[in-house]
């Protein structure tokens, strides 16, 4: 059973000796997406630590990430205002997200679905922020090549990694409507549901490295 | 496939983190308008791992897998710890220190022990 | 031992195909899409071995063909070293072994996701003929070393500075994305759809090394992925990640560089590019230690030791990589550092050694092809490692730098091992694959020249290297006089052009076994070489789609029963019960 974590350390050694699963009670896919994330994990955290190497040795001034992003509200400057509006954004949709999983375990498929709608949309409106905000830097001379305010790796970064990520959140809307659409036509109805699991740990995934993105280059 | 009922927890569960989420958040956030200062430094990766280790317990629902799925997925991140502190020491150490003395100036006059330097980035060192 | 889980592949449904293209093309099949991988990368290293022959031409005889410019040499080398690395070396043991191998040895019906692991197959086709698109983009191929270090590999002057650098990295990308999706079916299938009875300890080694490699492989390749990107962004929209302001100064046109770190593309790729040594190695390991067990009609020595061995190569393998950056002008302190975490390693490695000799110890060995090839992979490994440890310290290395007896190490070690093990294991799977048995004396003839044919090659460069005899070279005219090696490497250098020759014109031998044979050769039976383990136990041969019959089989031991005392047959497989 899932929930005996409690049962101690000595399951570890009874899962990893026993024939047949090594994580018990794991489906192949979830098994699958986890070790994917896994792999995902390192692919982010190369992007972050590679930008924290060109910063460290960046021998011209790293331009301040709380003036270039701040957004002019009423007449004064507020730093990262739509940075922080976009993590609450995500946060907001983790938590949709969370209760999609929940009610699909309890085979209340309506409202998994419609929770798994109002994830989309806030990945969506995710994504539409984001590319407002990259709209904005760029006419402001913001280029993966070079800005006025130091050193020409900030944009790359910048670029890159937040690019990257927004990738990732654009393939999770896709992926989330689609299982929303299979969930619909029944496609899933002999199962458990853990395909909203599967999901839903892809999309806390994104929110996750949001989180480190959010730490580290907006507020270093 | 599996047999098994998968996760079940109350709804006021991840309502409760859920909040929590947003209060951490706004935490991280308002560490922007702090001065620069190790004490800046420490909430923010204080909030970044206590906002990732909610994810990551509670949503992802790893706090309840087994212990066998958690040790595989948590320790094979070490080797990124082996290659962050590596890098971080080079490339301050030695990358950055070898063009600031060959090539130019610092921008920052020696890491700035002058705490008045809005750009003063503190490493340590 | 717990047996009360029902294998949920028991009643996997399977996706039987309907014509000649769902059978053979866009089959789901494990074992058809293992054919493919195998079929593929052979080809593909056929092209790398062609450029091999290129390289050594113009060595042994510089000028003989005029045709091969200072560029196309550098293009040779580089294809030569990508395609034997990668696309050959990584695709074949993953693959195509880890593809018809681990269902087969853990009684399962399939990988777990057959359609994934099709189009696993088609994404590495793609990344393959995005490669061999790059020989004809306007400037050829990129030349600047398999390695691709930046500035040089984007700056003018190099050979395929611009089209052939990002065809290059775009099919490096295209195959991690293949490898991804392969190596998440084979770990969620090694890890959740063992048959009942098959525990983790009683795996055959071969599953082992694949498993622990396919885990470096996922935890790896993302490094190379992020420094594919980077790099193609440096070239294509000027960013500067990996360029220094300094490349302006050799190209005027490149002056909007500034600040970027050529050293943090080098960290990255041996990141990734130290796992991917034990990538190729490690199932090249557990293949080996099977053929030696199966033929030496003897238990493997220290199966557990074997085992912690493979994991604890694949846990350091992270913590050695800048050991190939000792000259790269890093930072001073490191070199202490990756030199001890180098040696570490030397000590599983070691073990693993021991345990194949020990096992080969007072054997009843048949001396089989696949035999000789186990034995000469062991030899061949033992001297390619020897010299690692030379090179593993900084200061013998400082000097061997970039001569080569680099390049002796290196294709000991990691070229012609795992290769060797490769043709073992195509001897060995072969009659299962097919049905058939290939010709044993072409076999044996291909395996001498092979194996004989190597040391001729390889062991002058040790030589060369010591005279310091620089790598990568086009040639040593323009020094003349000067020439700060001997004349007589020049003479080596010839002999070893024609051994060389030699030695590529005899895998024609090898091709031809594996055409004729699928016709003529001798019908092999259910399990020609009377091994242990569960691919031998299928009720056809070559298997049928998914397998086993209605229920797969239970396992009772491990997969190396050979010559166990009081039992009247030399070997026991692993679904035979204990007797009451």
């Amino acid at each position: 059973m899932a929930q005996a974590a409690a049962a101690g350390h000595a399951t570890i050694f009874e899962d990893w000796g026993s024939d047949v699963t090594t994580f018990k009670g794991v489906p192949w896919g979830k098994a699958m997406m986890w070790i994917f994330l896994l792999s995902d994990t390192f692919i982010f955290s190369c992007f972050l630590i590679s930008y924290m190497t060109v910063r460290i040795t960046a021998a011209e001034p790293w331009p301040n990430a709380s003036e270039v992003f701040s957004l002019t509200m009423f007449g004064a400057p507020v730093p990262l205002l739509l940075i922080a509006i976009m993590t609450f954004d995500l946060i907001t949709s983790s938590g949709t997200m969370a209760l999609a999983v929940n009610y699909g375990y309890r085979r209340d498929k309506k409202k998994a679905i419609r929770f798994i709608c109002a994830t989309a949309f806030f990945g969506a409106v995710f994504v539409g922020m984001q590319a407002f905000e990259w709209t904005k830097l760029i006419s402001e001379g913001v280029k993966p090549w070079g800005n006025e305010w130091g050193a020409e790796q900030f944009g790359a970064c910048f670029f890159m990694i937040t690019g990257f990520h927004g990738m990732h959140v654009s393939a999770g809307v896709i992926y989330l409507l689609i299982v929303a659409w299979r969930l619909h036509k029944g496609v899933y109805d002999k199962t458990n549901y853990e395909i909203v699991e599967i999901v839903g740990l892809y999309w806390h995934f994104v929110d996750l490295v949001w989180v480190f993105i959010f730490a580290f280059f907006y507020l270093w | 496939m599996s047999s098994e009922v998968g996760q079940q927890h109350p709804l006021s569960l991840y309502f409760w983190i859920w909040g929590l989420l947003f209060v951490v958040s706004a935490g991280s956030y308002f560490t922007d308008f702090m001065e620069a200062g190790y004490l800046r430094w420490t909430l923010i990766l204080t909030f970044m791992l206590v906002k990732a280790g909610y994810i990551v317990a509670i949503f992802m629902h790893l706090k309840w897998e087994r212990w066998a799925l958690i040790y595989a997925l948590l320790l094979p991140p070490g080797a990124l710890l082996v290659l962050m502190g590596l890098m971080a020491w080079e490339s301050w150490d030695y990358t950055w220190l070898s063009r600031v003395v060959y090539f130019g100036e610092d921008p920052y006059p020696l890491r700035c022990p002058d705490a008045a330097n809005p750009n003063c980035v503190p490493m340590a060192h | 031992m717990a047996q009360a889980e029902i294998p949920y592949q028991e009643a996997m449904p399977l996706h039987h195909p309907h014509s000649w293209v769902t059978k053979y093309w866009f089959s789901q099949d494990h074992k058809v899409i293992a054919v493919q991988y195998g079929i593929t990368a052979m080809a593909v290293g056929l092209i790398a071995l062609l450029a091999s022959l290129l390289m050594r031409t113009q060595i042994g005889f510089p000028g003989a063909i005029e045709w091969i410019t200072p560029d196309r040499y550098y293009q040779a080398v580089t294809m030569h070293g990508m395609i034997m690395v990668i696309y050959l070396l990584t695709a074949f043991l993953l693959g195509s072994f880890g593809n018809y191998l681990i269902p087969l040895m853990l009684g399962a019906r399939d990988m777990v996701f057959p359609f994934v692991n099709m189009i696993s197959y088609h994404v590495y086709l793609l990344s393959v003929v995005i490669l061999l698109a790059s020989f004809f983009v306007p400037g050829g191929p990129t030349g600047a070393g398999w390695t691709l270090y930046p500035p040089q590999a984007i700056l003018t002057g190099t050979p395929g500075a611009d089209w052939g650098i990002i065809t290059m990295l775009l099919s490096l990308a295209v195959f991690i994305v293949a490898f991804t999706m392969g190596g998440l079916n084979y770990i969620t299938t090694i890890l959740q759809a063992r048959t009942r009875g098959m525990t983790l300890m009683r795996m055959p080694l071969s599953v082992w090394g694949i498993f622990a490699a396919t885990v470096l492989g996922l935890l790896a390749f993302p490094a190379l992925f992020v420094s594919a990107v980077m790099m193609i962004l440096d070239q294509v929209i000027g960013t500067s990640f990996f360029m220094p302001a300094i490349a302006s100064s050799f190209e005027p046109s490149a002056s909007e560089y500034s600040g970027g770190s050529p050293l943090l593309f080098q960290h990255l790729f041996w990141f990734f590019g130290h796992p991917e040594v034990y990538i190729v190695a490690l199932p090249a390991f557990g293949v080996v230690s099977d053929l030696i067990s199966v033929h030496a009609r003897k238990n493997i020595f220290g199966y557990r030791m074997m085992v912690w061995a493979i994991v604890w190569i694949g846990v350091l393998s992270f913590v050695v990589w800048a050991h190939h950056m000792y000259v790269a002008g890093m930072h001073p302190y490191f070199g202490f550092f990756f030199a001890t975490t180098t040696l570490i390693i030397a000590v599983p490695t070691a073990i693993k050694v021991y345990n194949w000799t020990l096992t080969l110890w007072r054997a009843n060995i048949r001396f089989t092809v696949p035999m000789l090839f186990a034995i000469a992979f062991v030899i061949t490994f033992v001297v390619g490692g020897l010299t690692g440890l030379f090179l593993g310290n900084v200061i013998v290395d400082v000097p061997l730098s970039d001569t080569y007896f680099v390049v002796a190490h290196f294709h000991m070690v990691m070229g012609v091992s795992p290769i060797l093990v490769i043709f073992g294991g195509i001897y060995h799977w072969y009659p299962k694959i097919t049905g058939r048995m290939l010709n044993d004396t072409v076999g044996k003839l291909h395996f001498w020249i092979t194996a004989v044919g190597t040391y001729v090659i390889y062991f002058p460069m040790h030589y060369l290297g010591f005279v310091g005899v620089p790598r990568r070279y086009y040639h040593n005219e323009p020094l003349g006089e000067s020439a700060f090696y001997p004349a007589s490497a020049e003479l080596l250098n010839q002999g070893i052009s024609i051994a060389a020759f030699i030695v590529g014109a005899a895998q024609l031998l090898f091709v031809y076994n594996l055409f004729v044979s699928y016709w003529r050769g001798r019908p092999a039976g259910d399990n020609p070489w009377e091994a242990c383990s569960l691919e031998w136990r299928t009720p056809q041969t070559p298997p049928i789609h998914g397998n086993w019959s209605d229920t797969l089989p239970t396992v009772h031991r491990w997969a190396y029963d050979y010559s166990v005392p009081g039992e009247k047959e030399d070997f026991i497989p692993q679904d035979v019960p204990h007797r009451a």
